[in-house]
């Protein structure tokens, strides 16, 4: 309802200033009237003409009217004009009269307060690089044709296939790089960040998909699977599903011509060359921006980097050299998913805050009228059979459901319609129950999923409590799949309505409690990303409390000097926190302990103790965000603690503040040092570059001295593969080490002596070292007693378990609930950056409401019946009822119940009723399924 | 190769790598290698005396100057450049292998590409076969004359030696007209049906250079001196090299 979709348009310009923009935009011509039509596709299916369907890379057809895919936003058709032959045929058959084939281009306006670009990329095109012999061999595929391949919408319906001829591979390489890391053939010397993990997956997933055996194979140069649980993915892959990584980058690919098998040879680690022939060669190919997009970003005068990615501050990642104008995704550089969402909430964030004054004055209002009493009425139904077009009219015999209908018990009004979901048939089911006094509704026609809660607001907005309402799905469950048999489809619906009449019946009456939000906000942890997210929230003009245990704020960035973009840490923390104190917003306690915590979303208690105070302080809070952070691992390894010349990454820059390197001939780093173990199986995501960092700073410092890095998988992802090059520039020499053959650390009068097998020799090095650095990876913050306190739940490595990895990831399972910085899984300063801003974000969207409706589907116990027995404590996936001890009863509370039906239906005594669906609602339906079609 | 550790670290010393990186532009990237294979995956020598490209860059890199000046792979290496073509890094190894090559005392080269330099330098015609100016005249004057006699349709076939003021000044590798004198046709076919503007010249029309290979920069720069002037001297604009 607060969102706009302004389709088929392209910026032309922007004037004015922050707050105040004037957006001018030159709207394409879809041909087809977005509002009128329905997504039926009658269009499409009488279109004569074959288009080549690019959203299938262009694997199969589509027609020249047509939709990209069925889950598109709007749902609603286009017409490619450039094959259009202009029949005339779709204008003829489209019962809503939504084609226009004088559609033309115009030029619009928009005025807004601020912009987020997000304009993204595409993969790169491998054309060019003939060795590859893509475009030249049918089974050379890029990993975006590999997905479409893969997925049940595409080009083979999901059945793996190889192009030359549809046979299932039996043998599949991927190519990792392919557009990437590559200063020589195409100037990308960034990493893409997202190529291993799809690679993976593409892998997994292919192996499912076949019938036989398949063997996946993925050349790559270091597999970098550094993100939150990525490490254990990719585990599983290599040694449950036996994906096999080769550290090889492949020269050429020849095919086989008879076969159109593709024949690999490389050479492995020790040189020798080895040869494989595979069924299909993918390229995972990397992101990179789209010429467009870099012109439109330079149209607005937006700065961008070498590669045409958004030159952004560390300290600032959504923020584009332009006030106003905010970026996220992989416009801002390459990443994935979690990445870009958790980014597209950060830049939202800014842009709000921006307009904190306005905010709410543009969203329409709607008014409901006052709800009719109809608890004492018998049941009187109506009943609406849709058509759908052809969709359901053409299988099932909507008029003879229609007139089944009319002869079931309560029903006193049917009708059957076009389309039940458009808005003229919206009016016309208010204007029929208010005709004939209906207090219960049936809609007949596709998926509750998709279309109850809109049928619910109609009944609401005649005055009908919303709860009166019933579906029944007789297009997605019954004219699609009986299409071919058309009688028994029309007997299905008669049963499907005949059910739903029934459970009408018996529906009463429910209302959601209305509770009010309490506007405060609750931050815990004073760190880097609990201080952004507070100061978020405060530019959002929300009251903050945060929460810090330490006697000072800063977290673990008090230890940190530079980003390795050489951003000076103890200038912007300084900053920081000077914003955060002088807020008049935000109240910060330190030395602060929570020792309490009552209530749930908007309505939060949380008993906090603080240092040197004797009476606990009890902090009311609609939201809170937990951002308790993560600190340095204390290695056991290397003689950590037993000779002064081993340290940490982190001492080891305070060294080279102190006293510069001078001095120093060797430096020996160590990766992976309480990382990828099987202690601590994730990866730390930062001691790569970390180590880079540290490497560069020494080589700045004194160029003379020399600095080995001895690692498993470099993982400099995104753009900071641009400073790996540049260490190796400089002459610092990386070692690849096994897992099972890490380097032997000794102590000696003329240095630390070192010994690795030098993977490339295959032979033992031995460094002599003035010191021994271990990137020692992260450890979460000790959290046991708050997170028990608190009920939150944590990962086995302690880290905050967010409710969805891609989807929601900055939210916590729990509603009100959010989560940023390390306290979720490691990542660098820039990142937990965006993650608090994204989290206050989150928590302003919650906040932003004077009251929430809580679902009236809720669990409720019949205390009189109840034994106690607790059962439904122990099987509630949400942790929702309890014993009160001093009631000894059991209580749900309706507030944070998620009514699943969980606990109802596994009560033993049956004491647990769920609304909506109490027993008679369900078994009515069942009894109906079972009578005789007209008894 | 010695089971024995390879030492490192201490002191920081210079190494023939930094010596190569200072001669060439952009250093050659030779510190950029990522390790990745892909130069051995396409080379043709990898495997030679348990060597490879990556390998030998390696070793290079960890400053093994002894192991790598003296392995006789740099003269396996063809120079076809097929790792630099594909290395993500662009790295010049074929420049490296040259420049090992170069460090070797010539007496110890391979005998057959030190003897064919040798021979080049002895003739203006620059041919490694030792071939004389007059000898390649008359074998290509004979050659032309009878393929005008016996194929009527190329009776006006021209093969000049010598033509001032022709567009191209055309090189011949010296083993045609020496062993296989007809190979030489099928280009002049194709010259000649092209209508281009060409001539051989008696001096300087041998196509190989041997120096090159042998890494022997002077005798290489000598070859090619000898080469350009006899274009200049014909006053042609191109120097068309068939090597």
């Amino acid at each position: 309802m607060n969102i706009d979709l302004v389709m088929c348009s392209e910026v032309k310009s922007i004037s004015g200033d922050p707050g105040n923009f004037e957006v001018s935009l030159v709207n394409h011509p879809r041909y087809i009237d977005p509002v009128k039509c329905t997504g039926c596709g009658e269009c499409a299916r009488h279109c004569p003409v074959t288009a080549v369907n690019q959203y299938n890379m262009k694997l199969d057809d589509r027609r020249a009217t047509y939709i990209e895919y069925a889950q598109a936003v709007p749902l609603a058709f286009g017409i490619d004009t450039d094959t259009c032959i202009g029949c005339g045929l779709c204008e003829n058959m489209c019962i809503a009269k939504a084609i226009k084939y004088d559609d033309a281009e115009r030029e619009s306006t928009l005025k807004v307060g601020s912009v987020i670009l997000s304009v993204g990329s595409r993969g790169f095109d491998p054309s060019g690089l003939d060795y590859l012999g893509y475009g030249k061999y049918t089974n050379v595929v890029t990993s975006e044709e590999f997905e479409r391949i893969l997925s049940a919408s595409g080009p083979y319906f999901g059945h793996l296939m190889r192009p030359l001829d549809r046979e299932e591979p039996k043998s599949i390489a991927w190519l990792q790089c392919v557009g990437s890391r590559d200063a020589n053939r195409c100037g990308n010397g960034y990493c893409s960040s997202v190529c291993c993990m799809y690679a993976v997956k593409e892998s997994m997933i292919a192996k499912e998909h076949v019938h036989g055996e398949l063997d996946c194979v993925v050349f790559n140069m270091d597999m970098r699977t550094f993100g939150k649980d990525y490490e254990k993915y990719y585990l599983r892959a290599r040694d449950k599903e036996g994906v096999r990584f080769i550290k090889a980058r492949v020269h050429s690919i020849i095919e086989v011509p008879e076969t159109g098998d593709l024949i690999i040879q490389y050479a492995d680690e020790a040189g020798k060359m080895k040869e494989e022939v595979f069924s299909m060669v993918v390229l995972s190919v990397g992101l990179q921006v789209q010429p467009d997009a870099a012109e439109l970003a330079q149209r607005l005068d937006i700065k961008l980097n070498k590669y045409h990615f958004v030159d952004s501050d560390p300290f600032a990642p959504v923020a584009t050299s332009q006030p106003g104008i905010y970026t996220c995704g992989v416009l801002q550089g390459p990443k994935d998913i979690p990445g870009s969402v958790t980014e597209a909430s950060a830049a939202a964030c800014l842009a709000g805050a921006e307009l904190a004054e306005a905010r709410g004055t543009d969203i329409p209002k709607v008014e409901i009228p006052k709800e009719m009493d109809v608890t004492d009425q018998d049941p009187r139904i109506g009943v609406f059979v849709c058509n759908c077009g052809i969709n359901i009219g053409g299988v099932v015999d909507v008029p003879g459901v229609k007139a089944y209908a009319e002869t079931l018990p309560n029903v006193v009004y049917t009708d059957e319609n076009l389309f039940t979901c458009s808005q003229d048939t919206q009016d016309k089911i208010k204007e029929k129950i208010i005709e004939h006094n209906l207090n219960r509704v049936v809609v007949a026609s596709c998926s509750p999923k998709t279309h109850e809660a809109m049928f619910m607001e109609t009944l609401e907005a005649c005055g009908l409590n919303k709860y009166l309402f019933e579906m029944a799905n007789i297009r997605n469950q019954d004219s699609w799949i009986h299409s071919k048999e058309p009688e028994v489809a029309t007997k299905k619906a008669k049963d499907l309505v005949r059910m739903a009449v029934a459970r009408a019946a018996t529906l009463r009456t429910l209302h959601e409690k209305v509770v009010p939000i309490n506007k405060q906000a609750l931050v815990i942890g004073g760190g880097v990303a609990g201080m952004n997210a507070a100061l978020s929230l405060g530019n959002q003009g929300f009251n903050t409390v945060l929460l810090e245990k330490e006697t000072e704020l800063g977290g673990f960035s008090r230890k940190l000097h530079h980003t390795i973009e050489g951003a000076d840490v103890q200038a912007y923390l300084k900053t920081l926190v000077d914003d955060v104190s002088g807020h008049d917003k935000i109240e910060v306690l330190t030395g602060a302990r929570i020792v309490g915590f009552e209530g749930f979303k908007g309505n939060f208690a949380t008993e906090v103790a603080l240092d040197g105070v004797d009476k606990k302080r009890k902090i009311d809070h609609g939201v809170f965000i937990v951002a308790t952070g993560a600190g340095e691992y204390q290695p056991k390894e290397f003689l950590y603690g037993e000779d002064d010349r081993v340290l940490t990454q982190v001492a080891l820059s305070d060294r080279l503040e102190e006293k510069g390197a001078d001095g120093l001939d060797s430096v020996v780093m160590i990766q992976c040092v309480g990382s990828r173990n099987d202690e601590h199986v994730e990866c730390s995501r930062i001691c790569c570059q970390n180590a880079v960092k540290n490497a560069l700073h020494i080589k700045k410092l004194n160029p003379e001295t020399q600095v080995y890095v001895l690692y498993r998988d470099i993982r400099t992802y995104g753009l900071l593969e641009d400073y790996f090059t540049e260490a190796r520039e400089q002459g610092v020499i990386f070692i690849r080490f096994d897992e099972d053959a890490p380097p032997d650390v000794r102590s000696a009068s003329e240095g630390m002596l070192v010994t690795v097998k030098d993977h490339i020799l295959q032979q033992n090095v031995e460094i002599r070292a003035d010191l021994v650095t271990l990137s020692a990876g992260m450890r979460a913050e000790d959290t046991d007693e708050m997170s028990q306190i608190m009920k939150l739940n944590r990962n086995p490595e302690g880290y905050f378990i967010e409710a969805h990895v891609k989807l929601r990831p900055v939210d916590m399972p729990s509603d009100g609930v959010f989560l940023c910085g390390t306290a979720h899984g490691p990542k660098l300063i820039t990142e937990a950056i965006s993650q608090a801003q994204a989290a206050a974000s989150r928590a302003t969207t919650f906040l932003a409401k004077d009251a929430i409706k809580l679902s009236a589907i809720t669990a409720k116990v019949d205390v009189d019946h109840c034994v106690k027995c607790l059962t439904c404590v122990r099987s509630c996936p949400f942790g929702v009822p309890e014993f009160n001890i001093n009631e000894k009863v059991i209580e749900i509370n309706e507030a944070i119940c998620h009514g699943c039906g969980v606990c109802a239906s596994i009560c033993p005594r049956q004491t647990i009723h769920l609304s909506f669906y109490d027993d008679d609602q369900i078994m009515c339906k069942i009894d109906a399924l079972l009578e005789a079609e007209g008894t | 190769m010695a089971e024995e550790a390879i030492k490192l670290g201490g002191k920081k010393k210079s190494i023939f790598l930094d010596k190569v990186k200072e001669l060439l532009p952009e250093g050659g990237h030779l510190n950029l290698c990522l390790t990745c294979g892909a130069c051995s995956s396409g080379c043709p020598a990898t495997g030679l005396e348990d060597m490879d490209p990556r390998k030998f860059l390696r070793m290079a890199a960890l400053g093994m100057d002894e192991e790598i000046t003296s392995s006789p792979w740099v003269w396996m290496c063809t120079m076809c450049q097929r790792c630099i073509y594909v290395c993500p890094m662009k790295i010049d190894i074929p420049q490296l292998v040259f420049n090992a090559r170069a460090s070797w005392s010539r007496e110890d080269r391979p005998k057959g590409i030190l003897g064919s330099c040798d021979m080049a330098l002895k003739h203006d015609t620059c041919s490694a076969m030792g071939t004389s100016e007059e000898d390649f005249q008359f074998v290509v004057e004979d050659v032309l004359e009878e393929y005008q006699e016996a194929q009527p349709e190329f009776s006006d076939m021209k093969a000049d030696v010598n033509r001032e003021g022709a567009e191209f000044f055309l090189n011949q590798n010296s083993r045609e007209p020496v062993t296989e004198p007809d190979e030489m046709v099928p280009l002049w076919k194709i010259l000649h049906l092209a209508g281009a503007d060409w001539t051989y010249g008696t001096k300087g029309w041998a196509a190989e250079n041997y120096c090159m290979f042998l890494a022997d920069n002077d005798a290489w720069e000598h070859i090619v001196r000898v080469k350009a002037k006899a274009v200049d001297d014909l006053k042609c604009k191109v120097w068309l090299n068939t090597e």
